[in-house]
């Protein structure tokens, strides 16, 4: 039973590459946390650093209270499930799984109980003779993960081991293996690309960006208050609007501008947020789409008018893509696959409920829900949230 | 269908060489001056012409001996060379490589000389220590090859499991080498038993002689009986169609793995 | 915190880089020691007078000597002629790879039969067609067959003639491998790519020049180098057997002549500088195939 701590651990390749920038985070105990971010942002390497399987430049890392940078695999006692499963093809399920305590030299009979005790627990035991190739995507992963658990180490590492799973598996597999972890109750550090892993599986997410760690905290948290612009664009799907806007501060009150559009900041956030004090400066509006609601009755206050460009009817949910009518000067701001920020025409998502009727081309009254209002400078792209 | 007629003619040729060695083998000395006849003359009088049954052993003793060489040499180079970077190893695996193409007669001069200083002519060491070096860059390239399609997480696995670098060798490389191994030894050994300018230099005792030495001496005599001869040469030709055919199966998947990449 | 003995030398890309050198050591060394090392002893001893026991060192001038010598000369333009039969000899076997990846059936019998003949001695192929060249030979039985009865040849015993003879004997030998060789390269093209330029309305000959081919182009390579290299060496088993070089010095080759003059003749020191003149011929083959079939690495 141990925890982890990557204390300013940095990891450079050649003369310039860093693939990890001093990433300082602790995960406590029998902890689940998720490192999530998109392909190139440092996770899988900080994983292999934790694994033995890459070189710490520099920094501290331990497990357990002990320091391990210099500490072969072997010795670090941690077991790591692989994207591909690296599944040893010419032994049995059985042998794969028993094959780590086989070498520590643990007696047969000992090795055949823990195997059988990881077979129930994962119901793999009427596999136990079959070889890789004779199984299916899950069943290997499984085996993978049995492999994992009958070392019974002091943390488990896990490499996407979903990706390569078709949609249907992936929802069981996410389940069952956070099953199995509170089960045993070990130390998780569990990689994955995919920000609805993230939020379902982890006791708490670390988001990493481009090697540097952008926040890290419990799943609802980060999508509550996202510590930047790339956090609150990564996490929730479809991801938050993200609009450039003017802040004017009148007496007592700010508006923002979008264009010709206005909407008044609700008091109060000027209290919890530090927002730019200087009128006319730019600010980013972050809003969620769940949290663009449609205006019925004429004369809302804080309604904008917009105009459904595009709608995606997704059974349980329609999403519509509305643009700003008359939003010369507004800018939402997206972030792609590979954490760039890119620039779209004006655009603003909004969820409706599945009976919404909205047809393209109609004008559309929406405001926003005045207590989710999320404000990030336009500079930095930090969150201006004060705690 | 005619395909199939043009695969047959293609056979017929093939096969050719045999019908020549049976069909001329199976008549006595006389009867293959006279054209015609059937006897097992020649197959009986073969042993008391040339020593077969100890050619064929020697043959056997020196292939044995230097493929499990080439293999014990060439399996964990390939390793090496094709998963543990260290430095130089491509410029290493290049050079060992382009020996491939070292024809022997190349070297012939200094490498008898040197063999012979050895005293290594007398026994089999010196041919098998030829036949290694000779076998080593194919087997090497072809390790490499094949080693190169086995995924770098199959590796780590073994090695957070625990394992080090030669315990993956032997128990997670080895173990998935069969086709490589296979492909390997049916090639050397065709390559080394039937190989004629090893064993006549490199063996200079006559009780050692390989079979191939054994028959191009025989030949080369004066009173050389046709249908004895097409009989040795039957009996050299056997083992490594037999080698060949055991291992068939395992030749494509090996060559593939080897040049797919 | 606790620091455990930290192995600071051994880490695991030290082990790493330590296993891969002890692993590849022993090949290295055989290498070098048998292959390398004899290159450079024959660089010196092909400039003195060499019986094998005693070298007498010359110098250079024994290069200008040598190379006055019409036998050299000779042998280098056998083996000139006999790269005609190169094309040959890649060309058949490409043919009948390709007859047999159309999977006409009982093609993996013909496979095993066409790959047979690699597994005999070429020195009892060599055998095989003396007999079929001979006076009383099986080549003559089928002239007289397809109605020539008046010819006959001995095309072994002509200066003429001889050299095609061995030629045509090396081109069978080679069939076995090389149609191995790139039935498996056939074997590990990709059938949508065929199916993607058929739909696009690609004919035969089309599908076969344009992805094919191109896709064939390593195993060429790898088969085009086997095959000088079997030219420059296996041949002498070939040569020995058959003709013992002659008649004259029609079918003597290098290979061969670097045999007699080191163990016939005992001049240890002409045969080195023969095997290093055989070597840069080997050497300037592999640069040249790079150029003309394309580089791989």
């Amino acid at each position: 039973m141990a925890d982890i701590t990557f204390d300013g651990v940095s990891k450079v390749f050649g003369d310039d590459i860093r693939a990890v920038d001093n990433l300082s985070l602790h995960v406590a105990d029998g902890e689940f946390m998720v490192l999530v971010g998109p392909s190139g942002c440092g996770k899988t390497t900080a994983l292999r650093m934790l694994a033995g399987l890459e070189e710490i430049t520099s920094g501290t890392l331990s497990i357990g209270g002990v320091v391990v940078n210099d500490v072969l695999p072997k010795d670090r006692d941690v077991a790591m499930v692989f994207q591909n499963y690296a599944l040893y093809p010419h032994m049995t399920v059985a042998q794969n799984m028993g094959f780590a305590l086989k070498i520590r030299g643990e007696s047969k009979a000992e090795v055949q109980r823990k195997v059988s005790e990881a077979a129930t627990i994962l119901r793999l035991t009427d596999y136990l003779e079959r070889r890789p190739k004779a199984l299916s995507g899950g069943q290997r992963q499984r085996v993978a993960m049995g492999r994992a658990i009958v070392r019974n180490p002091q943390a488990f590492l896990m490499d996407e081991p979903l990706s390569n799973l078709d949609a249907q598996l992936r929802v069981e597999m996410r389940l069952e293996i956070a099953r199995i972890q509170r089960l045993l109750n070990v130390a998780t550090v569990y990689v994955t690309h995919d920000q609805i892993e993230a939020m379902t599986m982890g006791d708490r997410v670390a988001v990493m960006r481009g090697g540097v760690l952008q926040q890290v905290a419990t799943p609802q948290f980060l999508y509550d208050h996202p510590a930047n612009e790339f956090v609150a664009g990564f996490m929730g799907s479809p991801p938050m609007n993200l609009l450039r806007a003017h802040l004017e501060s009148g007496a007592g009150e700010s508006t923002l501008v979008f264009g010709r559009q206005r909407v008044a900041v609700p008091s109060g956030y000027d209290r919890t947020h530090a927002l730019p004090t200087e009128s006319g400066s730019d600010v980013v509006f972050g809003i969620r789409p769940e949290d663009v609601e449609i205006v019925t009755e004429a004369g809302t206050v804080g309604a904008i008018s917009t105009r459904v460009e595009r709608r995606e009817a997704l059974g349980a949910e329609i999403l519509v893509h509305l643009s700003l009518v008359d939003a010369d000067g507004t800018s939402a701001i997206t972030i792609d696959d590979n954490g760039a920020v890119v620039l779209r025409p004006t655009v603003l998502v909004a969820k409706m409920g599945p009976r919404a009727d909205v047809k393209v081309g109609d004008a559309l009254s929406v405001r926003f829900n005045p207590e989710r209002f999320h404000f990030f400078d336009a500079g930095s792209g930090q969150s201006l949230r004060q705690i | 269908m005619i395909l199939f007629v043009a695969m047959l003619l293609v056979a017929i040729v093939m096969l050719y060489p045999f019908w020549v060695m049976i069909y001329n083998s199976l008549m006595t000395e006389a009867q293959f001056l006279a054209g015609k006849g059937f006897s097992l003359g020649s197959w009986k009088a073969l042993t008391s012409v040339i020593p077969v049954g100890q050619e064929v052993l020697s043959s056997t003793i020196i292939c044995t001996a230097s493929i499990l060489i080439i293999l014990l040499i060439g399996l964990p180079a390939g390793f090496a060379f094709a998963k543990l970077r260290f430095r130089l190893s491509t410029v290493v695996f290049l050079a060992i490589v382009s020996a491939m193409m070292v024809p022997l007669q190349a070297i012939l001069m200094p490498e008898f000389v040197n063999v012979t200083k050895l005293g290594l002519t007398s026994g089999y060491v010196g041919a098998v220590l030829v036949y290694s070096a000779l076998g080593t860059p194919f087997s090497v390239f072809l390790f490499t090859t094949y080693f190169r399609g086995v995924p770098d997480e199959l590796i780590e696995a073994g090695i957070v499991d625990g394992l080090g670098y030669f315990g993956v060798l032997w128990r997670l490389v080895l173990p998935i080498a069969v086709p490589a191994i296979a492909t390997v030894t049916v090639l050397q050994f065709i390559q080394i038993w039937d190989d004629l300018l090893v064993g006549l230099l490199f063996i200079q005792n006559t009780s050692e002689r390989p079979i191939t030495v054994g028959l191009a001496v025989l030949s080369a005599g004066r009173t050389t009986s046709i249908p004895q001869l097409m009989a040795g040469s039957f009996i050299s030709a056997v083992p490594a169609m037999l080698v060949y055919l055991g291992f068939q199966r395992y030749l494509v998947k090996g060559l593939t793995m080897g040049i797919d990449r | 915190m606790p620091t455990p003995p930290a192995r600071r030398r051994l880490t695991l890309s030290r082990r790493r880089q330590l296993a891969g050198v002890v692993f590849a050591l022993p090949a290295i060394l055989l290498v070098l020691g048998l292959i390398a090392i004899p290159i450079g002893q024959a660089v010196y001893y092909s400039m003195t007078q060499w019986d094998g026991v005693t070298a007498t060192w010359i110098g250079p001038s024994t290069w200008n000597q040598a190379l006055h010598n019409p036998t050299l000369w000779t042998a280098l333009r056998n083996n000139a002629l006999l790269l005609l039969s190169v094309p040959f000899a890649l060309g058949l076997p490409l043919g009948i790879a390709v007859l047999l990846h159309q999977r006409v059936a009982g093609w993996r019998i013909f496979r095993s039969i066409y790959f047979l003949p690699t597994a005999i001695s070429w020195v009892v192929l060599g055998l095989v067609a003396q007999r079929f060249f001979a006076y009383q030979g099986t080549l003559n039985s089928l002239i007289h067959f397809l109605g020539f009865s008046r010819s006959n040849t001995n095309m072994l015993g002509y200066e003429s003639t001889a050299l095609s003879a061995l030629g045509i004997t090396f081109i069978f030998t080679m069939i076995g491998t090389n149609t191995m060789l790139f039935l498996t390269g056939l074997a590990t093209l990709d059938t949508s790519l065929e199916e993607a330029a058929r739909i696009d309305g690609a004919g035969r000959w089309r599908i076969f020049r344009s992805i094919t081919l191109p896709h064939l182009r390593r195993f060429i390579q790898l088969a085009f180098v086997m095959t000088v290299i079997a030219l420059f060496s296996a041949l002498f088993s070939l040569i020995f057997v058959m003709t013992g070089g002659g008649p004259g010095y029609a079918t003597t080759t290098m290979e061969f002549l670097i045999y007699q003059t080191g163990f016939n003749q005992g001049d240890f020191g002409t045969a080195a500088l023969y095997g290093l003149i055989l070597f840069v011929l080997t050497a300037i083959v592999g640069v040249v195939q790079l150029r003309l079939i394309g580089s791989e690495e």
